[in-house]
């Protein structure tokens, strides 16, 4: 494990790769301030700039984007009360209040240190972690990894929250068909490609995401004119930020809190389904309850530990997140999916292998959690007041920028014009889906997972002489067949868990 | 009644069908035709479970607040298709916008990358109510300039940037 610690030392500290995790951060705080568009557009905006770059570089980049895009929406939970992000919903409970008494340099101090500690801690589980579950990995086989896939896709569905279990399962076959149109890669025959060249090669991952999260996303903020309201916040929220420094007993309250989110954080991240949204809301319910009626009643109203709490928890959700992406290429979120597209195109096939033959792309990811963490603070921090400045820029301006970056990073790659033509379709779609308030992210993991899942499954069938036996003989792979179907049932049995839990995803929206 | 829930279960459900039916035009080869698993496998199985899925989504039943859910959105769809005096329908902004999309993807090679892109954003600028004309030109030039600058001496991109008619 030194050896790891080492070689992802050596590789992270590259000058090259410090400066990537400064720009990854950096333009992630920018995009995720935005509200609307979340980290998944953040990362897919940042994809056809890294093709250029060799893996390990091109992930740190994109780790980047993802924490500063998380920091960023704290940012605009805090300062104007509309989250950019789903996992920063929970901040504006007491990040806002806090700003509106006019303490906002010191909630943003308090999200920053949380964030920080949240990441750090977080990024410290992972590094024990991600190596064990990778060794024992390394025995799995296609059995058991389509079981893990289907686990993965229902777990997904089953954390979507009351009455949108169906939609999601729903979203998640509809991505499964769009990953089906293309050449069958096994037997090279042609499937939904309307006799087209273009679609030989199938959709790309990249101009779905971006057509489905970035280009809708924009499309969607058309739709939701600004009230007047908001205007005014936008404007008193660059005016003055007062004191950003904390005060001892401040800190003293902080530090309980940090250290039981980050564990509850990572251990939610960890779990197929489950990102950055939920762990900040368990943590913010956690900590109310653990806070006892006197200190709870501060809850909602500017309470350092209900600050304190989410933020710490969807950092350490996000590293957590990675252990599944790293150790079994499963993505757990619509966020380490887009990830994982990503890395497929790189030509590097993330999972047990991973480890043990691009050990510098495993070892260099997580050191460089570390290195993110810190530019965050150190970096982010202070320019804050100067960042925050993107709120007030006119969305009459914003928008085309992002409809173009979108367009052109997918053009760029292929330099084929019906991939534009294609995004506006999608857009659309995507449009008419997000209206109809149908969840996407369950769409894009179907979409990323669905060529592996056909893979395994047609391996599992070879190796056990075209038998559909294996999935009830072999015990692993059973079990977790079983986990999934529990995972999605029992909530439906129990009206209790769902009730609570739907209560608390009601204002979330996606995860992220 | 035709809820939010609904209409979005019938959009799959249709979508579900045409996909199964377009399976038939998957080719199959002889010695394929006995095997457990062929191209048609996953297709079949997912039409069938999308059809199955938006069936039972269509036949939800709707109570509690699922219908105070479904009345706040159907507000919010009457404001999205109700004109706003001096700006027009919300979504009409929304169908332009993917209307000059569309044109931009069509005139990005015949009009050159600078051109093409200039008057695309200036385009969408002035849909989305822009009514500073000089900044937005002055805006969509620099930054069209300014990436074709970058993507081309930084990162060695070739980006045609005049239209063909005048060569490149």
């Amino acid at each position: 494990m030194l050896d790891g610690i080492l070689t992802g030392l050596s590789t992270a500290a590259s000058p090259l790769n410090i400066l990537m995790v400064a720009v990854g951060c950096f333009a992630g705080t920018f995009i995720g301030m935005l509200p609307g568009l979340g980290p998944i557009s953040a990362i897919a905006l940042m994809i056809p700039i890294t093709y250029g770059f060799d893996p390990a570089t091109g992930l740190i980049l994109m780790a980047g984007v993802y924490y500063g895009a998380i920091f960023g929406g704290s940012t605009s939970s805090i300062l104007i009360n509309a989250p950019g992000v789903a996992g920063t919903v929970a901040t504006a409970f007491d990040g806002y209040p806090m700003a509106k008494k006019g303490h906002a340099g010191k909630a943003l101090a308090i999200a920053a240190y949380s964030s920080f500690s949240g990441g750090t801690i977080a990024a410290v589980f992972l590094l024990i972690a991600a190596p064990s579950l990778a060794v024992v990995s390394l025995a799995f086989q296609s059995t058991d990894y389509f079981a893990l896939m289907v686990l993965g896709l229902t777990a997904v569905a089953a954390f979507a929250g009351r009455g949108n279990v169906l939609k999601a399962l729903l979203m998640t076959v509809f991505g499964l068909m769009l990953s089906t149109v293309g050449t069958d890669e096994t037997q090279g025959i042609q499937r939904f490609t309307f006799g087209t060249i273009d679609l030989i090669d199938g959709i790309s991952f990249l101009l779905l995401a971006m057509a489905t999260f970035a280009l809708s996303e924009a499309l969607m903020s058309v739709l939701k004119p600004k009230t007047e309201e908001e205007k005014i916040r936008e404007k008193d929220a660059n005016a003055n930020l007062g004191s950003m420094k904390l005060s001892r007993e401040e800190v003293r309250e902080m530090v309980p809190v940090i250290g039981r989110s980050s564990v509850l954080g990572f251990l939610v991240g960890v779990l197929p389904g489950a990102g950055a949204t939920i762990a900040s809301f368990l943590a913010y319910g956690m900590e109310q309850r653990i806070a006892g009626p006197e200190k709870g009643r501060e809850f909602g109203k500017g309470s350092v530990r209900g600050l304190a709490a989410p933020e710490t928890a969807n950092n350490a959700a996000c590293s957590g997140s990675f252990v599944p992406l790293l150790t079994l290429g499963i993505p757990g979120s619509g966020t380490t999916a887009i990830m994982l597209g990503a890395l497929i195109s790189y030509g590097i096939q993330p999972g047990p292998r991973l480890f043990v033959e691009n050990p510098e792309v495993f070892w260099s990811v997580i050191i460089s959690m570390y290195l993110g963490n810190v530019i965050l603070l150190v970096l982010n921090l202070p320019l804050i007041p100067y960042i925050a400045r993107v709120l007030a820029l006119p969305h009459t301006v914003l928008v085309p920028m992002i409809l173009f970056f979108s367009l052109i990073g997918v053009y760029f790659v292929s330099f084929n014009t019906f991939d534009i033509q294609l995004m506006v379709i999608f857009a659309a779609g995507a449009l008419v889906l997000r209206l109809l308030d149908m969840p996407m992210a369950p769409m894009l993991l179907g979409f990323i997972l669905g060529g592996m899942m056909e893979e395994n499954l047609r391996r599992a069938l070879i190796i056990n002489n075209d038998s559909w036996a294996f999935l009830w003989t072999r015990p692993l792979t059973f079990a977790i067949l079983v986990t999934a179907a529990l995972v999605l049932f029992v909530p439906m049995l129990s009206p209790f868990v769902k009730r609570s839990l739907a209560r608390r995803r009601e204002a979330a929206g996606e995860g992220g | 009644m035709l809820t939010r829930d609904r209409i979005g279960a019938l959009i799959m459900l249709a979508f579900s069908l045409g996909y199964g039916a377009m399976i038939f035009n998957i080719p199959l080869l002889p010695f394929q035709a006995n095997q457990a698993f062929t191209a048609r496998t996953l297709p079949q199985a997912l039409s069938i479970l999308g059809v199955l899925l938006s069936l039972a989504l269509l036949l939800k039943p709707l109570r509690g607040t699922a219908r105070d859910d479904d009345a706040a959105w159907r507000a919010n769809m009457k404001r999205l298709l109700t004109r706003v005096p001096g700006l027009g329908f919300p979504l009409g902004k929304v169908a332009m916008l993917c209307v000059v999309m569309v044109f931009y993807g069509l005139a990005v090679r015949p009009l050159g990358f600078l051109l093409a892109t200039t008057l695309f954003l200036v385009t969408s600028m002035l849909i989305l109510g822009e009514r500073r004309h000089v900044m937005a030109l002055s805006v969509s030039v620099g930054v069209t300039v300014f990436f074709w600058v970058l993507m081309t001496q930084f990162l060695d991109v070739y980006i045609a940037p005049l239209p063909t008619f005048i060569g490149r």
